[in-house]
């Protein structure tokens, strides 16, 4: 085995890279059970988003899709998390389907924010008994982009296109 | 009287000496090139991790040759580093980085163009040992290319099978060699 020529660093057992990938793993599979369930409240969300635009000022189905709403930001922040946290390799160029999954984060993570911060407008402007308005009104469009980057991103790594 | 016709066979027998050094040397072999490519099959995808990495030898004696093939766990590609990082920690690639090959081969095998193998295969921390496992041969001048499956499971290796979506991988892990050698 000396003589075929790797290096010390090739051969070498490394125990503490070793915890880290075993850390890494687990994070990931956390990170790919928050993910799934996280797409039932969110699709739950979306669905609801009609019940929200009635007239009253005290719906009870606008305070259920806000309900919905609040427990799909939590587990999705949740979900973020451990994708985050996952202990990184340097040295690892990403390649292959998880680009596209990083790229669909950017674009689902973007939207969860503006959708959570639209949402809040437009509920206040509800209660108030507006009708919804301005930037708010954007709400539903920002969801529905936001929910389709989702599962786009939960295909790309499960589906081989 | 006897010393004349001694001498001349001790300068002779010294002069045979170093040839066998010579011609031992001459009949070990060179891994020139290679591809493993390891095969994993789950219920939505199949994929493929290929390895050009590997470093191989063998030694010659005695009408048999021991053939020693190692690959660091790390060079196999599947194209999605997510996958390959993940194949690292199940196989404990980090603790064991290195998968070798190890068999012996009778040294006529190049005249035929087909041949059966023990080979003892060592990886994740465990040694498999996995009989006649067929390759086919084709000599070419002074190369040998030799190609053929080492049936391979994760159970063989006690390895954990990964999961997608709740969906194992199937327990099967066929790996492909494809070597040539040069003396």
């Amino acid at each position: 085995m000396d003589d075929l020529g790797f290096s010390a660093d090739q051969v070498k057992s490394n125990a503490k890279d070793q915890a880290r990938l075993d850390k890494r793993s687990h994070m990931l599979k956390m990170h790919q059970r928050f993910g799934l369930i996280t797409a039932v409240p969110l699709v739950l969300t979306l669905f609801s988003g009609g019940l929200a635009g009635e007239h009253s000022t005290s719906s009870g189905g606008r305070n259920f899709h806000a309900a919905l709403g609040a427990t799909t930001v939590g587990l999705y922040a949740t979900t973020a998390y451990f994708a985050i946290a996952a202990p990184k390799f340097a040295g690892t160029p990403t390649r292959g389907p998880i680009r596209l999954h990083k790229t669909l984060a950017w674009v689902h993570g973007t939207g969860m924010i503006m959708t959570s911060v639209l949402g809040m407008m437009a509920y206040n402007q509800k209660q108030n008994g507006q009708r919804v308005h301005g930037i708010a009104s954007a709400h539903g469009a920002v969801g529905g982009i936001t929910a389709v980057a989702y599962g786009l991103a939960i295909a790309s790594v499960s589906l081989k296109f | 009287m006897r010393l004349p016709v001694a001498v001349p066979i001790a300068l002779s027998l010294l002069a045979i000496v170093p040839v066998f050094p010579a011609s031992a040397a001459g009949k070990d072999w060179q891994l020139q090139e290679s591809t493993l490519t390891y095969h994993v099959s789950h219920p939505l995808h199949e994929s493929e991790g290929v390895s050009h990495a590997a470093r191989g030898k063998g030694v010659c004696n005695a009408g048999q040759c021991d053939f020693l093939v190692a690959a660091p766990v790390k060079s196999f590609d599947s194209g999605d580093s997510n996958r390959d990082l993940h194949m690292l920690q199940v196989t404990r690639g980090a603790e064991f980085p290195m998968i070798t090959v190890r068999t012996k081969v009778p040294e006529n095998a190049a005249s035929s163009s087909s041949i059966k193998l023990d080979l003892e295969v060592q990886f994740a921390g465990h040694t498999v040992q996995y009989k006649q496992v067929p390759f086919q041969i084709v000599v070419k001048a002074d190369q040998i290319r030799i190609t053929g499956t080492v049936p391979a499971t994760l159970t063989d290796f006690k390895i954990d099978p990964p999961s997608l979506l709740s969906f194992a991988v199937k327990n099967e892990i066929p790996v492909r060699l494809d070597m040539t050698w040069h003396q």
